[in-house]
């Protein structure tokens, strides 16, 4: 029991940390341009692609290093030449562009690299387990995984509150035109965050390319639970992002690893149906089943009860 | 008769005290103008009547109800009309559209689904009505968001006038105006408030001491002074505050 | 009666849909061709109720295949149903059942999600979306999991002799729905609901200020785009006799959305061409190339980006122009721009095909083209930058005629 709960936490913990690296780029970028890019995974992608291909030339270290940058350029483009246009036609719009260009990340993807699974592997040298506990191995890569995680965050935190620039983006977040009036270059600033955001999705893409495998429907697995997550923790706020992908990641984690599920809580209650009962799906429903949606199960509740998330800012 | 009276409306937002302690009277059929320096709350102060903002305390009666706190469309229901200082159209819809809308409720059509407008003629004259008394029945088919802006400022005024609400609040009418423009403005909003109560918030002094009955002077959100045009002229707190120079030589 | 005169105003178009609606078969009566309209009459109502909630209302929705499945899924139950006669009535009224359940389904999840609009009511769409997709696999007694349910329409009460075995006979039924559908949401944009919906969408705060509830308006427009998606879910049951999860789930939304974005939205003529023209790439173009969804994606974001009002919005944008009477004067700049943009799309087409083909010789537009040959990717290069230089050199002219043919006269003056 006790070597379930302690994987299940460690895996939970991978997965969410993965998770707040895609939420928190999603939401530096709502924060500062309103705008939700449904096209967030879909940079995630492609910095798992690219990393892919980089590796095959010149192994995983680089594609480390490149892909991400690769991505955030890409992003800054996107924003540059497209978002930018569509910005005075509103929001509906640019919800609408960045749906299609999630849309059409999808065929190029399959476009160039085909619609196969890549098989995009971890560096050797991460080979082997980290530790062994009750007869589990936790395999390094994965500590590696969290490693990298937290060193972004910390780092993201730092510039954010102590540098000069994060100070400047923090005030541009609110206040985009006292800040322009201050003389610094807003759209640059937009950019910027933009291309930060999305290269922080494709550095997910990048090291979770190995475990969560590399295939042209990656985004879509994880595209709508980063944004139950940005809804849940509060549109526009990172420490609600961070709670919530925990929380997310920490619960599904769970709910996969335990075999509990309706019929025990019935044998609980001593009531027992046949077979053929109309609802016997529901019925035997077990928690692992359920599983894949109970993040849209959270959402629908905090948007009910809670609309502004958990630590969100009422929307104006 | 008091049509419309504000018993200590106070206002924050978080630590900040927008609007602290307001008592006002607004008698039925007058032309009441606020004037204020920039800050002083004219807005917000619109923004609570018309419940666009919950009061943070006191009360605002309107026709003997209690309206502070009240979503906005209730309050319009009971025939209080506003405009908007930066111009609030419905700028996708033809200019007719627009007013034919700001009619709907006053006609008595709510929210059918069953009535087709096309056959309203009833309906369609009033909106008709209103275009030629704003001078816009030219335009009618245009969309509203194309139109110049004195004509989108025209419109705006019918919208507000369109359900024939009773009492009239116009926040900034002339802003942006030019000088031959906010004349036509001024007589275009003499004409459709007359019989009406009209609240209007304006910085041009002439245009104010020229329409208005009674002038409410709002500083740092209290209202220092409450009279005639011309006690107002002389009221020497009134020049300290707000109007300096120019009142020293009446 | 007042529908009757409604109508009669525009009667011509009218007749006109009508009459394509049920003549289409006899141009075109091969069996692809009458599957390819039974394909546009689902599109059409499908896509015509999300544009009451997106175009009519403002309400961006992930979420609107939700009715649509639902309604299917009612229906198909409802074949078995009558196959076992348990209930018995004709199943040219099976869509109703399904607008019956998209309604009741929208009433329920419209009373606590059409609060706001914008992003809060597209996300909340979203979730439930997908919440009802993947509990739509996990119930597999009544969805029928991965497999689906399927049905067979040709039982009950025969309709004057016909069984509906065979496709074009259920195209008549479609056909008759499509129109009935049509009608009725367009009497709804008629209506005062309808006209607040417009309102709401433009400005949700003034349009509190003129005596109306947004909420309660959008919460109107959600329940009737419910309704109309729900029928066009039982039309989807007839014609396939099967449905599945997919048609339930975010893909399935999204197609809609794309349906109605490209059309144009706002314009009620705009979701019926997104309709017929998605539905013609889907089929006719999935033939020529294996590209046809990179392509549509391409066009979807140029659409976003350059034309945000669709193809409706295209021709609309030209109502100020037909009311100045100048529209003639934009004809000949038309015709310098679009002659070197159709040459410039083909060969841009042309080398993104040439790249996918990897070596082998293939047929476009009557040439034969070999991605191995340089001289090829020369001609085809050289043509579209030559194109390119045409669009460029013709784009002042156009703006130019653009602009006079827009000007606005000045409102007149009011002497009181």
């Amino acid at each position: 029991m006790l070597e379930v709960f302690v994987f299940a936490t460690l895996n939970g913990l991978v997965t969410g940390l993965l998770l707040f690296m895609l939420a928190s780029g999603l939401t530096l970028i709502f924060s500062m341009m309103g705008v939700l890019n449904f096209a967030h995974a879909s940079f995630y992608m492609l910095g798992a692609y690219f990393a892919y291909s980089i590796s095959l030339k010149t192994g995983f270290w680089a594609g480390l290093i490149l892909a991400p940058l690769l991505v955030g350029v890409l992003g800054a483009m996107v924003e540059r030449y497209g978002l930018r246009r569509v910005h005075q036609s509103g929001h509906v719009a640019e919800l609408v562009f960045t749906f299609g260009l999630a849309f059409l990340i999808d065929e190029a993807v399959q476009f160039f690299w085909g619609a196969d699974t890549k098989n995009y592997r971890s560096p050797e040298i991460l080979d082997f387990p980290l530790f062994t506990m009750f007869g589990q191995e936790f395999p390094a890569y994965r500590g590696f995984m969290i490693g990298i995680s937290v060193l972004i965050f910390i780092g993201l935190y730092y510039v954010l509150t102590r540098s000069r620039v994060g100070i400047i983006i923090q005030a541009a977040i609110t206040h985009p035109n006292t800040v322009a009036n201050l003389g610094h270059n807003v759209p640059l600033i937009f950019m910027g965050v933009f291309g930060v955001g999305t290269a922080l999705a494709g550095l997910a893409g990048v090291i979770a390319g190995p475990v969560l495998t590399t295939f042209p429907g990656m985004a879509l697995v994880l595209g709508s639970i980063v944004f139950v997550i940005v809804v849940i923790g509060g549109l526009g706020s990172l420490p609600g992002a961070l709670i919530a992908s925990l929380l997310v990641g920490l619960l599904q984690s769970y709910a996969i690893a335990s075999d509990v599920g309706m019929p025990e809580l019935l044998e609980l209650l001593g009531i027992s149906f046949d077979r053929n009962h109309p609802l016997n799906d529901l019925w035997t429903l077990s928690l692992p089943q359920i599983a894949p949606i109970l993040p849209y199960l959270l959402l629908v509740l905090v948007l009910i009860f809670r609309p502004a998330g958990l630590l969100g800012k009422r929307e104006e | 008769m008091s049509i419309l009276t504000l018993n200590n409306i106070s206002k924050s937002f978080g630590e900040t005290e927008i609007i602290r302690g307001i008592d006002l009277a607004i008698e039925d059929g007058e032309k009441h103008a606020i004037i204020g320096p920039n800050g002083a709350g004219k807005s917000t102060l619109f923004h609570l009547i018309s419940g666009l903002h919950n009061v943070t305390g006191g009360s605002i009666v309107f026709k003997n109800q209690e309206i502070q706190n009240r979503p906005p469309f209730e309050i319009s229901r009971l025939g209080l009309a506003r405009s908007f200082q930066v111009t609030n159209i419905f700028h996708r819809m033809s200019v007719f559209e627009n007013v034919r809308c700001a009619l709907l409720w006053s006609k008595g059509f709510r929210y059918s689904f069953w009535h087709l407008l096309g056959r309203q003629s009833e309906l369609n004259d009033a909106a008709m009505h209103v275009l030629e008394e704003i001078g816009l029945s030219d335009q009618a088919q245009y969309p509203a968001g194309e139109l110049a802006y004195a004509a989108q400022r025209a419109l705006e005024l019918g919208i507000a006038i369109a359900s024939g609400a009773d009492l009239i609040m116009l926040d900034e009418p002339v802003a942006g105006m030019s000088i031959s423009e906010a004349e036509n403005a001024v007589e275009l909003i003499r004409k459709v408030t007359s019989g009406k109560t009209l609240i209007m918030v304006e910085h041009d002094m002439n245009i104010v001491f020229d329409i208005a009955d009674r002038i409410s002077v709002l500083v740092y959100g209290k209202i220092i002074a409450t009279d005639v045009p011309e006690k107002i002229r002389a009221n020497p707190q009134v020049q300290e505050a707000y109007l300096g120079e120019v009142a020293s030589s009446a | 009666m007042e529908i009757l005169k409604t109508i009669a105003k525009k009667s011509p178009i009218w007749i006109a849909y009508l009459a394509a609606l049920l003549g289409l078969p006899l141009i075109f009566d091969s069996i692809l061709a009458i599957s390819i309209f039974n394909q546009m009459a689902i599109g059409i109502v499908f896509a015509l109720s999300y544009n009451m909630l997106l175009g009519q209302g403002g309400m961006l929705s992930f979420g609107h295949a939700v009715y649509f499945g639902l309604g299917g899924f009612l229906a198909v139950h409802t074949l078995i149903l009558i196959e076992f006669e348990t209930v018995y009535f004709s199943i040219i009224f099976i869509p109703v059942i399904g607008g019956v359940i998209g309604l009741l389904a929208a009433i329920f999840i419209g009373s606590f999600s059409t609060r706001k609009a914008g992003t809060v009511f597209a996300m909340i769409s979203l979730g439930i979306g997908e919440l009802i997709a993947a509990s739509s696999l996990i119930f597999s007694d009544f969805f029928g999991g991965e497999a689906g349910i399927s049905g067979d329409r040709t039982y009950g009460p025969t309709f004057f002799g016909v069984d509906f075995a065979q496709n074009d006979q259920i195209y008549y039924v479609a056909a008759i729905w499509v129109f009935i559908a049509t009608l009725f949401m367009y009497l709804f944009t008629q209506t005062p609901a309808g006209r607040m919906a417009n309102a709401v969408r433009d400005n949700p705060e003034r349009a509190e200020f003129i005596g109306y509830s947004s909420r309660r308006i959008r919460f109107i427009s959600f329940c009737a785009s419910g309704l109309f998606a729900g029928i066009a879910g039982g039309l989807f049951a007839l014609n396939y006799e099967f449905i599945t999860e997919e048609n339930l789930n975010a893909a399935t939304s999204g197609r809609v959305l794309l349906m109605a974005y490209i059309g144009g939205l706002g314009y009620f003529i705009g979701p019926i061409i997104g309709a017929v023209v998605l539905t013609l790439m889907n089929s006719l173009l999935s033939n020529y190339t294996e590209l046809w969804m990179l392509y549509l994606g391409i066009m979807f974001l140029l659409t976003v980006i350059y034309l945000p009002r669709g193809f409706a919005g295209f021709i609309m944008m030209h109502q100020v122009a037909w009311i100045n009477n100048r529209l003639r004067s934009l004809a000949i700049p038309y015709l310098l721009i679009g002659l070197p943009s159709l040459v410039l799309l083909a060969g841009i087409i042309a080398m993104v095909e040439m790249s996918d083909h990897e070596g082998e010789a293939f047929h476009y537009l009557g040439f034969e083209l070999d991605p191995e040959s340089f001289i090829t990717w020369a001609i085809v290069a050289g043509f579209s930058l030559a194109a390119y230089a045409g669009v460029r050199a013709a784009l002042p002219q156009l703006k130019e005629a653009w602009e006079s043919a827009n000007a606005v006269p000045d409102s007149k003056d009011s002497k009181s």
